[in-house]
């Protein structure tokens, strides 16, 4: 254990130099916690159970709870001797962050009692259950050999450190966790997850182009220092008939500059743009016609659909509501537990409404998605700020149409072009800090409830699992992350560069994001939230995708060929092809749908204005558009699925077919009972079971048989320099150089089923550091 | 249907492309399989309808066989055409008319569309019908119109030419007749099957080895033949166990007290702390709360058998103020004044016109049309759910005092053959993990619901043309979906799958089998139902494959605790709306598990030869580690 920590209050430090003492009195390490560096064990209760889920088998778990400045730890009796090899993990399976804790409740002797900074126990609390706020409900029960004191004062401890969230509070959170030297140093060491795509360089967004075989578009620089839009990310993918020179007059037509940006391309060529309304108060010079035409047109000058995402779509403040309806369904009236009776749980529930939304929000990108499935044109989603629901709804038609965006990490990659990438306003949706209420919304959580209802009806045409949305759902709720502490690009940057490095231009310019944060020691770096390893082991990390391997994924380039047929009929650049307003289902065009088409307009512009017009007596195609989604409700030529593989995954939409994510919105378990049943639902399957054992035995072939060690150690360090900077960072620390000496036994001891996955989707990455085995694992896979 | 663009209809596309005609099973497949067994599987519609896969195959099958194919579906043995007309159309709900040829066999409702690609084909059992009607007078076009109410959550609707020759019949006049074969004079189709199957369903029960199991006779338990002739109780077996201290002269004093003469018998008794569930009908109390001395010593008795506990659960199924009602009829439940160590709890479970009322209004807001936005209150509103919860919970609450109490308990309704028998056998499927092996729970149905005179005729009116009989009750169906119910919370612990549980309902309509004929085990002895009639065990017995559960982990001691909340229970969609081809599931999870099957072996494979390797390894270097290969070779499921 360190003995300095920068900021923390005197007071406190007293009070926790004074545990460490008692603590280190009796051997700090025997209880079995394994601190982060500066991190500290403030109060401390042994003989407590643990009550466990429906997911964690239920019943109970004894061991001993702790509460340091960042988490509640709890750490069970038999828990194996914490392995010193193992990844630097923030939270323990059992351990909750101070941050996601909402509330503190105890339960006493025929009493329930919100606990808060200022309360005086009268009585000894028989159980403490802490209500997260990412939906968990996590109970311990306070055995009578535990003693009084103890219980008293950890619940006076954890009342409180856990604070509600303010900036303050937040920061010397973020601080308890990130903010040692040693979590600094081993912060900036690790690397970013090269397998995803970021979505922050040109050279990434190439790379998506790439992968999309998405010719006919560039990626432009012209927002490299923000001065086009503040929200927009740097570099944006727009016409290659467009010049940055031409781009540049196009920002003043949309709303905050955002302009139509290319998403995805279809296999069949069509593409997805997204951008915000057009600026209506605006004169629309000749040249600029052309441009904002070929802009928003892109490669297919014939048809655009503008889809228009205002309306029937869920609102970001009805999103707010039904999410508060349902977490108060869901948790029960904390503070007198009451919760709503059974026979009216169905109706309460649709009263919510949150279904309902999930639903609109699948039927908007299931049509989206059977547009582009037709080819030959360019779907433009329109949001008047472009940043909530046009996020939503193509991010979930790519999941619904691209089989790479449900892997993990084409998923990850996803979530940055679409959220973090193009400017979902994380920061005030989540509204960590309290600061503006009017702007919360979880629109995220919206989207990964989709996900998650699509998921549970294509489970195997997912390479990632419900696990995995569990984890970022309860990530979402953790103010450590800077994919969810900023509110657009820029502001990230901001915040990891130093604030020097960025240009700001003078428009532009916010107040620093947390003023009082200046003032103090600067602020921890913040890792991104796809460094899973800080919050998970391995051996969940394991579970967030499908243990065996998926049919393969098709060649990227099927549409290569398609795209080349759709060249012939392009028309000449010059000539403005039709727009359609998609709305409520059905297709209009209406006169001033673009702004600068407009009748009142028509007589400034010329030629250019009535040639389209002319190319867009557009009641012919409407009715062909009708039919691509009328698609969706009649039998077709029945198409299998694995023939092709970017026919899109459309929900079943109807009452019985959409239904609650239980795992996540339903570990609240107050309602459930408190049986012990080792036989859950989730239990330990055979098949895993049996995954581990062929581990296992491979395990003790490469024992019989040495291999060259020198290799094989290599081989690992190559893999997993995660886990070498992580025994680094332990080695600097003096308290836990004792603790950080690999026991050269405790890496052997297999763990079962750590990576089961890996085995049988057949390429082995043995993921366990300096041991013979990785080696092993891939010459008998291979 | 065709024109709602609303939201239901988005997902459709998948699922109806690849189930192109709703109701479609091919009979081709049928012409195309030899083998006895599989042929069964698509007799009735229903029953294969419910596996994609299988449609799947159908449907590959249509493809080759479609110039072979006959308008005319593959007979059973000993099934005869009745009639057959062209020119019939059928309404589907969901895809419209369709013009095609219907024929009717003493067993089955035929309709073939060949104009369609792939051809649209209907095939249900007549055993499923519960009403025909004819829909309005001949209308303009000189159309008349039938409707067929079916048993199984559907109404279809047909419609012919009005015929020119007034004497012939209509072909649905033909279908009547036979789909009410009890009512016309006629014999149900089961009596007539001749298909021969490599096993007997019938030597799957035997309530002798079944008491045999549980180790009775005991010291406490012993077996009476007083039954042997149904002279003590007519609706009760030949065979049962009660308490050895009383008499067989005493069982008929007691029998005089209970109603229809259904004393308290012994349904399980726990293997290691001797606590029992018993079951009877309601003590003769009345109004003036009459006594028996014989029936108090006889609950004595039950309770001193345990000797772990000084106490005995009483659960009446109903709702206390129906209990108190019955009163009046003669009825009423066991005062606690005169039954000391007793106590009495109400599970509150709503008698046999309730929950027929409830799956009328279930099926009324499933089929055809299912409205989106009010789906979940139009569903609280059936209160089907609620009634599937506090039979769980009275079941739940059974299974704890025995197992956790290690109490005696009796439980009895008012006759002791509808709510008394869903507890007994919910509570012992979750309490005795045998029940919940594919045969162990073909002894439960066979001991609980068959022996014990569930009244299977009544309940479902087998060949019976009054719909409107008041007896009918979906009380069967409610214990099947409780038991589905548990195979979703505890999926490993079951050996059978839905597959099982839908087949079994099909056929307890489909009187193809003898299985779920007459009301007690008398009259299936009188009727001599097992010489005359196939078992149903008979035809899945010889097919295990298809309806065994591949995440089947045999966990033998393990009682299941499940979560009785409304929050914790689903509707079960792949039995009530299975007919909408909108609801269909969007991957075939049977397969997905027959290759989670495969791949399972194949891992097993492996364990074992790399087993062998390490064996020979260390035993040829001695190494320190030798002492775990030892620990792995036990099977894997032991140390789950």
């Amino acid at each position: 254990m360190r003995d300095e920590e920068p900021d923390m209050p005197r007071a406190r430090k007293k009070e926790r130099m004074l545990n460490q003492s008692r603590m280190s009195a009796r051997g700090g390490d025997v209880f079995g916690l394994r601190c982060l560096p500066g991190e500290c064990v403030l109060q401390r209760a042994v003989m407590v159970r643990k009550k466990l889920t429906a997911r964690e088998g239920r019943g109970w778990l004894s061991g001993t709870l702790f509460c340091t400045q960042f988490r509640v730890a709890f750490v069970p009796q038999d828990a194996p001797k914490a392995d010193d090899n193992a990844e630097t993990i923030l939270l323990g399976d059992h351990d909750i962050a101070l941050a996601s804790i909402e509330k503190v409740v105890v339960v006493g002797p025929n009493r329930t009692k919100l606990v808060s900074p200022n309360t005086w126990l009268k009585f000894t609390p028989e159980e403490l259950v802490l209500y997260c706020r990412d939906l968990r409900v996590i109970c311990f029960l306070f055995d009578r050999l535990t003693p009084d004191a103890q219980v008293i004062e950890i619940t006076h401890t954890i009342a409180k450190t856990y604070q509600p969230l303010k900036p303050g509070a937040m920061l010397s959170f973020q601080n308890a966790a990130l903010g040692s030297v040693e979590m600094k140093q081993f912060l900036s060491n690790r690397r970013r997850d090269a397998h995803m795509n970021w979505h922050e360089t040109a050279a990434e967004w190439e790379r998506e182009l790439e992968r999309c075989s998405a010719t006919g578009w560039r990626v432009s620089s012209v927002n490299d220092r923000f001065e086009m839009s503040t929200s927009l990310p740097r570099f944006i993918v727009v016409p290659q008939k467009v010049l940055d020179t031409e781009l540049k007059k196009s920002f003043a037509h949309f709303n905050d500059g955002r302009i139509p940006r290319w998403c995805w391309r279809h296999p069949r060529g069509s593409d997805l743009l997204r951008m915000a309304s057009f600026q209506n108060n605006i004169y629309h010079e000749k040249d600029d016609i052309r441009h904002l035409e070929l802009i928003l047109f892109g490669c297919h000058s014939s048809v655009c659909v503008v889809v228009e995402l205002g309306e029937e779509l869920p609102s970001p403040a009805d999103i707010q509501l039904a999410h508060g309806r349902l977490r108060a369904l869901c948790l029960g009236d904390i503070s007198t537990s009451v919760t709503v009776p059974d026979d009216k749980w169905l109706s309460t529930l649709e009263a919510t409404r949150w279904l309902d939304y999930t639903r609109w929000c699948l039927k908007k990108a299931s049509e989206v998605a059977c547009l582009l499935r037709s080819g030959h044109m360019t779907v433009a989603l329109q949001e008047a700020e472009d940043r909530d629901m046009s996020c939503l709804v193509s991010s979930l038609v790519q999941v619904m149409c691209d089989p790479h965006c449900r892997s993990r990490l084409g998923f990850q990659s996803l979530v940055q072009k679409e959220w973090v990438a193009a400017g979902h306003r994380f920061y005030s949706r989540t509204n960590f800090h309290r600061e503006n209420d009017k702007e919360e919304a979880p629109v995220f959580l919206l989207f990964l409830d989709c996900v998650r209802q699509l998921w549970s009806q294509y489970p195997a045409r997912f390479q990632l699992t419900d696990d995995f949305l569990l984890a970022l759902h309860d990530s979402a709720h953790l103010p450590l992350f800077s994919t969810f502490l900023a509110n657009s690009q820029r502001e990230r940057c901001r915040r990891t560069q130093n604030v020097g490095q960025c240009y700001t231009p003078v428009s532009g310019w916010r107040e620093p994001l947390h003023p009082d944060s200046s003032l103090e020691s600067p602020d921890p770096p913040l890792p991104p939230v796809w460094d899973w390893s800080l919050q998970y082991c391995e051996q969940r990390q394991a579970a967030f995708t499908q243990p065996v391997a998926q049919t393969p994924a098709p060649a990227p380039l099927l549409n290569g060929n398609l795209n080349s047929q759709l060249d012939a009929r392009r028309p000449s650049d010059a000539i403005p092809g039709s727009v359609f307003l998609l709305s409520r289902g059905v297709f209009s065009c209406p006169v001033n749908l673009l702004p600068w088409r407009g009748g009142s307009a028509g007589g400034s512009i010329s030629g250019v204005y009535r040639k389209s017009h002319r190319r867009a007596p557009s009641c012919e195609s409407v009715p062909g558009l009708e039919r691509l989604l009328k698609a969706l409700s009649l039998a077709e030529t029945p198409v299998k699925p694995e023939l092709d593989p970017y026919e899109p995954l459309l929900p079943l939409l109807m009452g019985p077919c959409v239904g609650l994510w239980r795992e996540c919105y339903h570990r609240g378990a107050l309602h459930a009972q408190a049986f012990s049943h080792p036989l859950s639902a989730n239990h330990r399957h055979p098949l895993e079971l049996l995954a581990g054992e062929v581990r296992r035995l491979q395990e003790q072939l490469a024992q019989q048989h040495p291999a060259d060690d020198s290799r094989s150690a290599h081989d690992a360090n190559l893999n997993h320099n995660a886990n070498n900077s992580s025994s680094f960072l332990f080695s600097g620390s003096p308290g836990a150089a004792a603790i950080a000496t690999p026991a050269p036994a405790s890496g052997q001891a297999p763990k079962e089923n750590a990576n089961k996955h890996t085995f049988l989707s057949g390429h082995a990455s043995d993921t366990r550091p300096g041991r013979a085995n990785s080696k092993l694992t891939k010459s008998d896979a291979s | 249907m065709e024109k709602s663009g609303s939201m239901d209809s988005l997902g459709s596309k998948q699922s109806s492309s690849r189930h192109p005609s709703v109701d479609s099973l091919s009979s081709s497949e049928r012409s195309a399989q030899v083998k006895p067994s599989s042929a069964m599987l698509s007799e009735t519609a229903t029953s294969a309808e419910f596996s994609p896969e299988i449609r799947v195959k159908a449907k590959i099958h249509a493809k080759v066989l479609r110039d072979s194919d006959k308008e005319e579906p593959q007979l059973l043995p000993n099934e005869v055409v009745q009639d057959m007309a062209q020119d019939i159309t059928y309404f589907c709900p969901f895809t419209g008319a369709v013009r095609g040829i219907l024929t009717v066999s003493n067993y089955r409702l035929f309709f073939k569309c060949m104009d369609r690609e792939p051809s649209f084909v209907l095939d249900l059992p007549l055993g499923v019908v519960s009403r025909v009607e004819k829909i309005g007078s001949a209308s303009s076009r000189g159309d008349v119109s039938y409707g067929l109410v079916c048993k199984d959550m559907r109404n279809l609707r047909f419609a012919h030419k009005q015929l020119d020759d007034t004497l012939r019949k209509s072909i649905f006049e033909v279908l009547m007749k036979f789909a009410f074969p009890v009512s016309n004079g006629l014999q149900i189709f089961a009596f007539q099957y001749g298909q021969v199957f490599p096993e007997n369903g019938w030597k799957v029960y035997d309530a002798v080895s079944e008491y045999k199991r549980q180790g009775i006779p005991n010291e406490s338990w012993r077996i009476t033949k007083v039954n042997d002739h149904y002279e003590l109780c007519d609706t009760y077996p030949s065979t049962m166990a009660v308490p050895v201290n009383i008499p067989d002269e005493e069982l008929k004093r007691i029998a005089a007290f209970r109603a229809k003469g259904r004393i308290p018998v012994l349904s399980w008794i726990h293997p290691e702390s001797q606590a029992t569930v018993t079951r009877c009908s309601q003590p003769m109390v009345g109004v003036n709360g009459k006594r028996s001395k014989e029936d108090e010593k006889y609950l004595q008795a039950i309770m001193d058998a345990n000797a772990q506990s000084h106490k005995l659960f009483i659960f009446d199924a109903r709702p206390s103020v129906n209990a108190a009602a019955n009163k009046m009829k003669g009825g009423g439940y066991e005062s606690e004044d005169a039954y000391q160590n007793a106590e009495l709890v109400f599970l509150d479970i709503h008698n046999i016109h309730v929950m027929r009322e409830s799956l009328r209004k279930l099926k009324d807001i499933v089929y055809p049309n299912i409205e989106d936005s009010h789906w979940l209150s139009n569903l609280e509103s059936t209160h089907w759910l609620e009634h599937i919860k506090l039979i769980l919970a009275g079941a739940l609450r059974i299974a704890d005092k025995v197992e956790s109490g290690k109490t005696s308990v009796v439980v009895h309704c008012s006759d002791g053959w509808d709510r008394t028998a869903q507890l007994t056998s919910l509570a012992m499927l979750m309490l005795d993990a045998y029940y919940r092996t594919i045969r162990g729970f073909q002894v439960l149905l066979e001991k609980e619901w068959l022996s014990f005179g569930h009244r299977f005729q009544l309940r479902i009116g087998h060949g019976d043309k009054n719909h409107t009989d008041a007896d009918r009750s979906p009380v069967f169906i409610q214990f099947v979906d409780c038991v589905w119910q548990l195979t979703r919370q505890f999926p490993a612990a079951f050996e059978f799958n839905e597959y099982f549980l839908v087949t079994i309902l099909d056929h307890l309509y489909s009187c193809l089998f003898g299985t779920f004929l007459c009301n007690s085990e008398q009259q299936r002895v009188k009727e001599e139902i097992p010489k005359r009639t196939v078992s149903l065990w008979s035809y899945i017995n010889s097919q295990l494959e298809e309806f065994t559960n591949p995440l089947y982990v045999n966990f033998s001691n393990h009682v299941l605790f499940p979560v009785v909340s409304l929050r914790h229970l689903e509707l079960w969609v792949g039995y009530y709306i299975r007919w909408n081809p909108r609801m269909r599931p969007q991957e075939p999870v049977h397969q997905r598990h027959k290759e989670l099957l495969a791949k399972r072996a194949e891992l097993q494979k492996r364990v074992d030869e790399l087993q062998r390797e390490v064996t020979n390894r260390s035993a040829s270097s001695s190494s320190e580690r030798a002492g775990s290969p030892t620990r792995s070779i036990t099977p894997v499921q032991t140390f789950v």
